[in-house]
């Protein structure tokens, strides 16, 4: 471990000196001036060859780039070609191959060429993608140390960091971290893996509950209004870690009040327009969450009042606070809050679902009657919700009873509230009648699905076949379900020969789909029945 | 001790005892000293299984009348038919009913000795209360009026329900639960020592030889041959068409190089590995873990296949049957001398305590083993072996393993890895450490392919299978054989 920080130290300092003209184009691409300065005839051959590249067609395109190096040896590309030949190495998993024959070759003939720093970043990180970390690790630093000014030094120093988690070395993660936060300059290729290191390290230190640190790494990405908003972003869940934890809770608090603290600076003073207000209202909004991590109830409930105080009652606050009140399981003071709403359809309907959460059936029934009288238009909504709260406690005669009326009365939602009759039919065990109304559903092959269950359960088993058949013919993504299912209801049917071949059919017709693992599984298993699924990646 | 003095004269009792000694003694070289041939203790097992079985049978006659004795003896069977069981079961490589032999006999041996215990105690109880009643006085009762328990001095004996800790309601009832207690606590106290005592070195050698890890040469020449099309060009000479794909007949010569490759690794006659020994030989050795269903296609006509497979392929000597072993039996294993390859497959959980993942951490990281992971049928065991993977090597991640890894290329060229049937996926997997696979997951039930029938997959699949499976073992072998030259070269274990 020590080692690696020493080696971690070099190749920072290797970067620390390095200029910050940074590389010019991405990975797998070549620069406009390097296209423009081939022949016609090199551009056609290595235009077939990234076609077939970009159509993932790899051993297409690694013959075609072979073409081209045999043809055009050469050329200004030739580095590039052999780079994306070792690509499609890579792609075809050969990555053994890649590295030897592939990348290293492209330092190895075309040193001076821009390939070769991209070469070296890929050696790196195709041993890493194998497995072989300490490879990776010592591939990464060769490249910081051959090519300081390229782009690929940072992705190395990023892939580095990666190697520095999996290691748990905390210390030499938090360099390579700083160092790409605060000292590399950022440009196109490299701005987004230095913010990402940014991000990553001011979680890091809210974690830790430095506030000001975190701060800072995120300063390095954000101003103003982002910068506020990042914070809230990143902070709650580093402090709900510190907070849960009693041990840490401490730390957890002090960062609690930093973060709220910075938060209350940067809220919207100006509240002159809609925009502005509405601005200033998330803001608030996220500090509230903030408070609401850190577990302080009497700091939540003094912020909202603050907020009322400056936006006035406004439902959609003080539906916030009621909703915070439900949280907590103060019903009652989150119903009295409801029902101060401007909105009263609104209000009543929260008040409905605070009681629908208590399961307290009979008021909350009350109140959607209460509303299906205030909201006409839309009484069959609170109708459908009224029914919602039967079935929730299992009173299905009550529900049944409201999705027939409504079935017949709002032609409009008429399916909707079909589906929801047959559904609550069903849990009801009142079977033959769920059929009758799943029949009328239109959402095939769900329906039909439901229907072969209840079927099955009623053991009327044939018919339950034939709506599965039904499923195979008119659902292809369903159709495997469907056929195994097919397999269960013969087993069920005692019928073991027409079960073992609708398994094997099963494996037969969809072997890449997992149904068929299940089909394959399941003859094992029982049946000691092998059945071919066999197969190579390449199939 | 007249009682035992008289059944020391008896003559039953001595050929009984003499009996019990040489079982014992059979017992302990089977499972721990390994000293007399196979065929003796075929002799002994097979013997003294058989003269019980008379024994039990001539007394059964006279049950009535002697029925304690006939318990007694039936008792005493009950070990030896157990252990004959697993002994010949192991022997004819019933591997699954050995299992349940060494599990059911282990389950039927403590229920007979609670039935003796609660009996003992009953009798025990039954005759302290017994006695009582005859030195009861009923003047003393009147006159003292109530006499209450235990009052003059504490009965301490647990045999005795008077005893003041079964307290003064239902005595009996907490006599028989302490009973219960105190044997099943003891038993397995026992067991877990017997476990422990285990620990006598086991050894796994390899077969002595030599030879080298090189890829089974196949070379196909391609001789591409392209039909010259003319077509007439209004504007032009005749000109030469380039040919479509369908226009290029292919003309395959397949040559392959049968040259005799020694298997193995190092300097030695015959195939095998260099620091071997005459007597050692490859094995097939696979996890018995809690949980699941840790023998799917165990033993013959399963993963003895691929063993036997394997000394076709490669020329080496291998062991008479694959092999199972807990991870407690596992540890008992010598530190240089162990497993290379450990076999885990199964469908369902993978119930492994921290005490076990212990064990197979030592296994990997200082016995330098490899474990070789196969899903047997369902996707719920990908994630089992991923996470107990994940439990033994939390700072390694799994990688798919390329298709040119020496694994994968030697000794056989596997172009793509073949399955049965994707459960977890078409990719192997493999933890990388310390310059080596120290795991390698195949996600669709190789060993099915190995059993007879080949689980329905057509030849080629199964072919692959088996040669995959020689690649991994040649690979776990090989990279043991180094390691233990290296660790005899530093003076080491051996």
């Amino acid at each position: 471990m020590k080692s690696l920080s020493t080696l971690m130290l070099m190749t920072l300092s290797w970067l620390s000196l390095a200029s910050p003209a940074l590389a010019q184009t991405k990975i797998g691409e070549m620069s406009l001036d390097r296209w423009a300065k081939m022949r016609e005839v090199e551009r056609y051959q290595l235009n077939i060859a990234e076609k077939y590249f970009k159509e993932k067609k790899y051993d297409v395109a690694m013959s075609e780039y072979e073409k081209y190096l045999s043809l055009y040896e050469q050329s200004d590309a030739a580095s590039f070609v052999q780079l994306k030949w070792s690509l499609c190495l890579n792609n075809l998993r050969k990555q053994n191959t890649a590295i030897k024959e592939g990348f290293q070759s492209v330092i190895d003939y075309w040193p001076d060429s821009p390939d070769a720093a991209k070469a070296s970043y890929l050696i790196g990180k195709t041993f890493v993608d194998i497995g072989r970390v300490s490879y990776g690790k010592k591939a990464y630093q060769e490249t910081i140390a051959d090519f300081p000014d390229d782009a690929v030094a940072v992705y190395s120093l990023s892939g580095l960091a990666e190697i520095a988690k999996q290691e748990k070395d905390e210390t030499s993660l938090v360099k390579i971290w700083k160092r790409l936060a605060f000292d590399i300059e950022r440009t196109k290729l490299t701005g987004g893996t230095c913010a990402t290191a940014a991000n990553s390290l001011a979680s890091y230190y809210f974690g830790k509950g430095a506030f000001p640190d975190a701060l800072d790494s995120l300063k390095t990405n954000y101003k103003d209004e982002q910068l506020a908003y990042y914070v809230y972003a990143y902070v709650r869940s580093p402090l709900g870690t510190l907070v849960g934890n009693e041990d840490t809770a401490t730390v957890g608090l002090r960062l609690a009040d930093q973060a709220v603290s910075f938060l209350k600076q940067n809220l919207e003073t100006d509240l002159s327009t809609d925009e502005l207000k509405a601005k200033a209202q998330t803001q608030w909004n996220q500090m509230i969450e903030v408070e609401k991590y850190s577990r302080r109830d009497d700091k939540v409930l003094a912020a909202y009042r603050s907020m009322l105080a400056t936006f006035g009652n406004l439902d959609a606050i003080m539906g916030s606070l009621a909703d915070y009140h439900v949280s907590q399981k103060r019903f009652d003071q989150a119903r009295s809050i409801y029902r101060q709403f401007k909105d009263k359809v609104l209000g009543l309907s929260k008040v409905a679902q605070s009681y629908r959460a208590e399961a307290n059936l009979n008021e909350a029934i009350k109140v959607y009657k209460q509303l299906a009288g205030v909201d006409a238009e839309n009484a069959a909504t609170w109708q459908g919700e009224e029914a919602a709260a039967y079935v929730e406690v299992k009173q299905y005669p009550q529900a049944i009873q409201i999705y027939r009326s409504l079935v017949a009365s709002d032609a409009l939602n008429s399916q909707k509230w079909l589906w929801a009759l047959a559904t609550t039919q069903r849990d009801a065990n009142l079977l033959k009648e769920a059929i009758g109304t799943y029949r009328q559903c239109e959402n095939f092959p769900e329906n039909y699905r439901q229907m072969a269950g209840c079927h099955r359960a009623l053991k009327e088993y044939k018919e339950a076949l034939v709506l599965y058949g039904q499923i195979i013919g008119g659902s292809e993504s369903m159709a495997p379900w469907a056929q195994l299912q097919v397999g269960y209801t013969f087993e069920q049917m005692q019928s073991t020969e027409m079960a073992i071949k609708a398994f094997q059919l099963c494996c037969k017709k969809y072997p890449k789909a997992s149904y068929a693992s299940t089909a394959h599984a399941h003859l094992q298993n029982k049946y000691k029945i092998s059945v071919t699924l066999g197969g190579a990646t390449d199939e | 001790m007249n009682l035992l003095k008289s059944l020391c004269k008896q003559k039953a009792f001595q050929v009984g005892a003499v009996m019990a000694l040489v079982w014992l003694f059979a017992l302990a070289d089977w499972l721990w000293i390994h000293m007399l041939p196979d065929s003796v203790l075929h002799l002994v097992f097979g013997s003294i299984t058989g003269l019980v079985c008379w024994f039990v049978y001539k007394q059964s006659k006279s049950r009535n009348e002697g029925a304690i004795i006939f318990w007694s003896l039936f008792s005493f069977g009950i070990p030896v038919w157990w252990h004959a069981g697993v002994y010949f079961c192991e022997w004819l490589g019933l591997e699954v009913f050995r299992a349940y032999f060494a599990r059911g006999g282990l389950a039927v041996f403590f229920v007979t000795g609670l039935i003796w215990v609660v009996w003992a105690v009953e009798q025990h109880a039954q005759k302290i209360e017994a006695l009582r009643r005859q030195a009861f006085n009923l003047e003393n009762v009147l006159t003292r009026k109530k006499q209450k328990r235990s009052v003059d001095h504490k009965i301490w004996n647990p045999l005795d329900p008077d005893a003041w800790y079964y307290g003064q309601k239902s005595p009996r009832l907490n006599q028989s639960l302490n009973g219960f207690v105190s044997y099943t606590v003891l038993f397995c106290l026992i067991c877990m020592i017997l476990s422990q005592f285990q620990g006598c070195t086991q050894y796994y050698d390899l077969p002595a030889g030599g030879g080298e890890n090189q890829a089974v040469q196949q070379v196909v020449k391609v001789q591409k041959i392209i039909r010259k099309k003319f077509i007439l060009n209004p504007y032009s000479a005749i000109n030469y068409n380039t040919p479509e794909l369908d226009d290029v007949k292919l003309e395959l010569n397949e040559v392959t190089a049968h040259r005799y490759t020694k298997m193995g690794f190092g300097e030695g006659d015959g195939a095998g590995f260099a620091g071997g020994t005459s007597d050692g030989t490859v094995g097939f050795v696979r996890l018995e873990y809690p949980g699941g269903d840790w023998n799917q296609d165990f033993g013959i006509g399963g993963d003895m296949n691929m063993l036997l497979k394997y000394a076709e392929l490669t020329g080496q000597k291998v062991a008479k049957k694959t092999k199972a072993y807990s991870a407690a039996q596992l540890k008992t294993f010598d530190g240089v001398r162990c497993p290379p390859l450990l076999y885990i497959t199964g469908q369902r959980n993978i119930s492994l305590g921290n005490n076990d993942i212990k064990i197979l951490q030592e296994y990997i990281n200082d016995k330098h083993g490899m474990i070789f992971g196969d899903n047997g049928g369902s996707r719920h065991f990908h994630n089992q072996f991923i996470s107990m993977m994940q439990r033994i090597l939390p700072d390694v991640r799994p990688v798919r393993i390329p298709t040119d890894d020496p694994i994968h290329t030697r000794p056989y060229q596997i172009a793509r890895v073949p399955y049965v049937a994707p459960h977890g996926g078409e990719e192997a997997l493999g933890w990388f450490a310390d310059g080596r696979w120290v795991a390698y997951y195949h996600p669709g039930d190789i060993g099915d392919a190995w059993a007879d029938g080949h689980a329905g997959v057509s030849q080629d699949i199964w072919a692959n299978c088996y040669r995959l499976g020689v690649n991994i073992m040649s690979y776990a072998h090989i990279e043991h054989a180094k390691w233990r030259l290296a660790q005899k070269q530093s003076g080491g274990d051996e």
